[in-house]
């Protein structure tokens, strides 16, 4: 197969292959970098690449010096190999040169191959540095509940106005389309196989900022030139093979932090994560690390724009850009024509803005959006200036100040006649209550919560509550945006119920709502929900009961650090044992620094008063 | 460098035509398979994104690195935008962000264009201040097809007073 088996070949790779095992280049963290190995509990090595075509020998996957001897092998073979069909130092750029570094190939013995893929491929990115780019959250759909991560490869010569010609280094999990309702759970137990691509970065602002309506912050980093040729290499190593994709840990943040590792291996980036990888502990991760990041920039998404372009309004012109979007009457109305030409643009461009968000984020966009849209800026480009900057401020600070992802609490308070001390483990990720700083708004996602109390009078130790998995999704809701606010909560709680006084409940509830925001002392967030819940508990006649009802509250920013929320709900329960709840819930949380906090809750259900103060910790 | 644009826009245009004759699709672009992709109706997220992003389990995907052809295939080389096809691909898939820019007389996508298009950055305002008013005639000429739209573009430079200086170079 390959044209040199020749005596001298033979004897030449013999000799690399001493020298490496000399030299025990198969032990080293740049190898294992290069060919994501980690290691097991019983100090076996495994490497986290799924592709057969990535590995040179057949037990690559898990015998890294077998795969080294391998690649030596294969670097004398013009032979194409893996997925993207090249010569062995084409497809494995990186390895070649790492090896070559190591054991000073000589070139007549070994001679280099040229490889004009690659060459066209890097020099088209024109590399002057990299950047992260973390879109933040979007609650309304699951996959992006923790925001997400991507680089981008910022091109020589470029300005903030070009940034978006450069490419990004992405790597997503290949889901076939109409996957549906499978979708979260194969993503979980890594049935998908993730990609890298490189899609150029005005696509990506389109998808996070116009569709999905998301904030972008972007982190450049500092990385040398040698880091940035390492990175790129082994990117397109990479892009030659899959990795199975796994929703928590294996996902797109993990992957990408690989590529830095490399880059520079004193980083030691994935080390830090065992179980999950949270895309917003990645941005933190990298934020610590000493002169790593050169600068911030923030790109506000098209709802955020909308939001800010409107509060710094007057009134009567915030009404007025309303309704030019349903009437183009308006544009000949006196209210309109006696503003001066840059109130007029900036009125129109805000039209504008809102017709687009409605045509690109709605089901079933209508028809005539599209032609009031035109009407709007044909209107505008008559005017014949150009509209002004209009710096964003963002509503969610960056990811950075947030706090870490777990959390630990210790309590203690008063329960009827009782008196106990408790303590929480909580997996993720943030409550309403929690400090708001570097989340989305308005928005809770808490998983994998347990709680266990002893209560002194009783005697008794208890898995007081438990939590798999406790959604809220507040929209506030003005004349422009009116998405509605839901919840979904599965767990369980400790009841007082039918003479029963500590009783385990499981509970199952979800709601549907709305929300309204209001500036009466500082920022207030209404919210009502119709709500469906069901209960099993041995507390009940028939094991259980199935009910719904309503909920009211308010969520108060009072100061800066204090936070207060009150909810009342009423709910009746037809099915099963009969009954009837009022409840109602005070709680306020006061934020000592970045990743403690103090709470004071008071929960009221019938006649069971529950009050606890406690303590919190974020790790 | 504005001339050799113009140009290539012009042989893309026989190109485009003779696509017309293969495709039934009109909207075809250059060559290379954009389809109704970003032209025609956008329907929402659900649907758009999935579409552009959309990763082709052909022959081509498994022969190429970066086989992932966001929707476009035949554009790209090794998941690059081949250089002859950059223009028209922006223009096509960034169409109504463009003309909003265009009529607003700035912004970050018409600086992108104007810079891939090759005009120099200190006449970047004569630019934006020409689109903005053509801008009915630009966006009609978007309607039909994003060569159409750079075209457009091209002849309006080549005829502009200020621009047209620049760009013999």
């Amino acid at each position: 197969m390959s044209e040199a088996q020749s005596p001298d070949h033979e004897s030449y790779l013999a000799q690399l292959i001493e020298q490496a095992q000399q030299k025990k280049l198969a032990e080293q963290r740049d190898w294992r970098l290069l060919l994501h190995y980690r290691k097991g509990l019983f100090g076996e090595y495994e490497s986290e690449q799924d592709d057969p075509g990535f590995f040179l020998s057949p037990n690559g996957k898990t015998n890294p010096e077998a795969e080294l001897a391998a690649t030596l092998a294969q670097f004398f073979s013009s032979e194409l190999v893996g997925r993207s069909k090249q010569p062995a130092q084409c497809a494995f750029v990186a390895r070649y040169h790492w090896l070559k570094e190591q054991l000073t190939f000589d070139s007549a013995r070994l001679p280099q191959l040229a490889c004009e893929r690659f060459d066209r491929w890097y020099e088209d990115f024109e590399v002057d540095s990299v950047s992260l780019i973390f879109p933040s959250s979007y609650l309304n759909n699951p996959a992006s509940m923790f925001g997400h991560t991507l680089f981008r490869v910022d091109q020589k010569g470029q300005t903030e106005q070009t940034r978006i010609l450069s490419y990004t280094i992405n790597y997503a999990a290949d889901v076939p389309p109409n996957s549906g309702l499978l979708y979260p759970i194969r993503g979980i137990f890594g049935s998908y196989r993730g990609y890298f691509s490189t899609i150029p970065y005005y696509l990506k602002v389109q998808q996070y900022r116009d569709i999905e309506n998301r904030d972008i912050w972007e982190y450049r980093l500092n990385l040398t030139e040698n880091q940035l040729r390492r990175f790129l290499m082994h990117t397109w190593e990479l892009g030659n093979a899959y990795f199975d994709y796994f929703y928590f840990k294996e996902n797109c943040s993990y992957h990408i932090l690989a590529l830095l590792d490399y880059a520079d291996p004193n980083l030691h980036l994935t080390d830090e994560f065992l179980f999950w990888t949270v895309p917003a502990d990645t941005v933190r991760l990298i934020i610590s690390k000493p002169g790593l990041v050169s600068g911030i920039t923030y790109r506000p998404s098209r709802s955020t724009i909308i939001k800010r372009k409107r509060e710094s309004l007057p009134a009567a012109e915030r009404d007025l850009a309303q309704r030019v979007t349903q009437d183009l009457g308006e544009l000949t109305s006196p209210a309109f024509t006696h503003l001066t030409p840059p109130k007029q643009a900036f009125v129109l461009d805000l039209a504008s803005d809102f017709l687009r968000s409605q045509i690109e984020t709605k089901k079933d966009p209508k028809p005539e959006w599209k032609e009031r849209n035109r009407a709007v800026l044909t209107a505008r480009s008559r005017l014949r200036i150009p509209s002004e900057e209009f710096s964003v401020r963002p509503f969610a600070k960056q990811p950075e100040l947030g706090h870490k992802m777990l959390q630990a609490t210790l309590g203690g308070g008063w329960r009827n006649n009782d008196t106990f001390e408790e303590a929480t483990f909580r997996g993720g990720y943030h409550s309403l209550l929690d400090p708001e700083a570097g989340y989305t708004p308005d928005a809770q996602i808490e998983m994998a919560s347990i709680t266990v109390r002893h209560y002194n009078r009783a005697d008794q130790t208890r898995v007081e509550r438990a939590t798999l998995l406790n959604l809220l999704s507040l929209s506030p809701m003005d004349s422009v945006f009116r998405s509605p606010s839901w919840k979904l909560n599965v767990g369980m709680n400790t009841i007082r119920h039918n003479g029963c006084q500590l009783c385990s409940n499981g509970v199952f509830s979800g709601g549907l709502g709305g929300a309204k925001e209001l500036r009466l002392l500082n920022r207030e967030v209404l919210f009502a929900f119709a709500e469906a819940e069901a209960n099993v508990s041995r507390a009940y006649d028939d094991m259980h009961r199935v009910g719904g009802g309503a909920t009211i509250g308010i969520l108060s920013d009072l100061a800066e650090r204090w936070k207060v929320m009150a909810t009342g709900s009423y709910l009746r329960f037809p099915l099963g044992d009969k009954s009837d709840e009022f409840r109602w819930y005070v709680g306020s949380r006061f934020t000592i620094a970045q990743n403690w906090a103090v709470r004071l809750e008071y929960n009221h259900r019938n006649h069971d008063n529950d009050i606890l103060f406690s303590v919190q910790a974020f790790f | 460098m504005l001339k050799k644009v113009l140009m290539f826009s012009i042989a893309v245009l026989f190109g485009a035509q003779a696509g017309l004759a293969m495709a039934s699709n009109p909207d075809t672009g250059p060559g290379c398979g954009l389809g109704k992709l970003a032209w025609g109706e956008y329907k929402g997220q659900k649907e758009i994104l999935p579409q552009v992003l959309q990763t082709t389990t052909n022959g081509t995907f498994w022969s190429q690195t970066f086989g992932i052809s966001f929707g476009t295939s035949g554009c790209t080389n090794d998941g690059k935008i081949m250089g002859e096809h950059k223009t028209t691909m922006f223009a096509s898939l960034n169409f109504d962000a463009l003309t909003a820019e265009m009529a607003q007389g700035q912004g970050e996508h018409l600086t992108s264009l104007a810079t891939l298009m090759g005009v120099p950055a200190e006449r970047h305002a004569e630019f934006f201040a020409m689109t903005q008013e053509r801008y009915t005639s630009l966006v009609q000429a978007g309607e039909t097809s994003p060569v159409a739209l750079v075209k457009s573009l091209n002849d309006a430079i080549a005829g502009h007073p200020v621009l047209a200086q620049a760009s013999i170079r």
